[in-house]
């Protein structure tokens, strides 16, 4: 019995390496998402009026309204000004 | 052999690495929604709408504008008060004004020369705005530029009005 014993040289690897080798890839996963998370955090978050879902069909811009309020009681020269200006700002 | 503390160990470990994940979790939360979002693009656009209500309504252009002898100075001098505009911001930010806008007045004959100029705030920050393209100074001011067109009182002279918005507050905007 006892020589059974000494010549069994099967290695076992215990549970506690098990967890050592979860540990290294939480914290490699860990690192991976703060950093992914602080990059992301240092792009300005920048808010436009173009990124917001508006409904363009009801939202006009106010200075395109009161240019065409002022086209309509321009005269027949005064709206030629306001075209060619536009087409050229567009 | 007796294995019996192994599992004991093996127990206490657990609550350590569920203390490092969350650890972990609050630490990319945090990261992320401790910078602010940058809101100076639309607040420069209110001001625009602000500064446009003012000066045009209903197509013609405010008849406080004009005097005798054309543009009033004194409407010019006074148009924080006239159109109800304040600078004031939170007393955390620097006492230098924060905000500067410029509005441009051009007869329809020459929409090249500015017929009739009026400027309020702070303008030092038009210089952070000329070099705004550059990366290194794109966040230290943000500046917004719109343009109309509208009427004399009379409906016989045409005016382009652009209108150019420029605001710092870089700390409460930018981390």
């Amino acid at each position: 019995m006892l020589n059974k014993i000494q010549k069994n040289n099967k290695a076992q690897i215990s549970e506690i390496m098990t967890w050592i080798i979860a540990t290294i890839a939480i914290l490699i996963i860990l690192i991976i998402f703060i950093s992914a998370s602080s990059f992301l955090a240092q792009k300005t978050k920048t808010v436009q009026a173009q990124n917001l879902e508006i409904d363009f069909e009801k939202e006009i811009s106010l200075l395109d309204t009161k240019t065409l309020i002022a086209y309509s009681f321009a005269s027949e020269s005064q709206r030629n000004i306001i075209e060619k200006w536009e087409q050229e700002n567009e | 052999m007796n294995n019996k503390g192994g599992s004991k160990i093996i127990a206490m470990y657990w609550f350590v690495i569920l203390m490092i994940v969350a650890g972990g979790i609050f630490v990319m939360v945090s990261s992320f929604y401790n910078h602010p979002y940058d809101i100076r693009e639309i607040e420069g656009e209110i001001m625009i709408n602000n500064i446009a209500n003012c000066l045009s309504y209903e197509g013609k252009l405010n008849s406080e504008l004009f005097d005798e002898e054309g543009f009033s100075q004194e409407f010019s001098e006074n148009f924080l008060e006239n159109c109800h505009l304040n600078f004031e911001v939170e007393e955390s930010l620097n006492e230098e004004v924060q905000y500067y806008f410029e509005i441009d007045f051009y007869k329809s004959e020459n929409l090249e020369i500015s017929t009739f100029n009026i400027f309020k705030g702070n303008l030092n920050l038009v210089a952070g705005y000329e070099i705004q393209e550059e990366k290194e100074y794109e966040r230290e001011v943000k500046g917004v530029e719109d343009s109309f067109f509208s009427l004399d009182e009379k409906g016989e002279e045409l005016y382009l009005i652009k209108i150019l918005t420029i605001i710092k507050k870089t700390e409460k905007n930018v981390k």
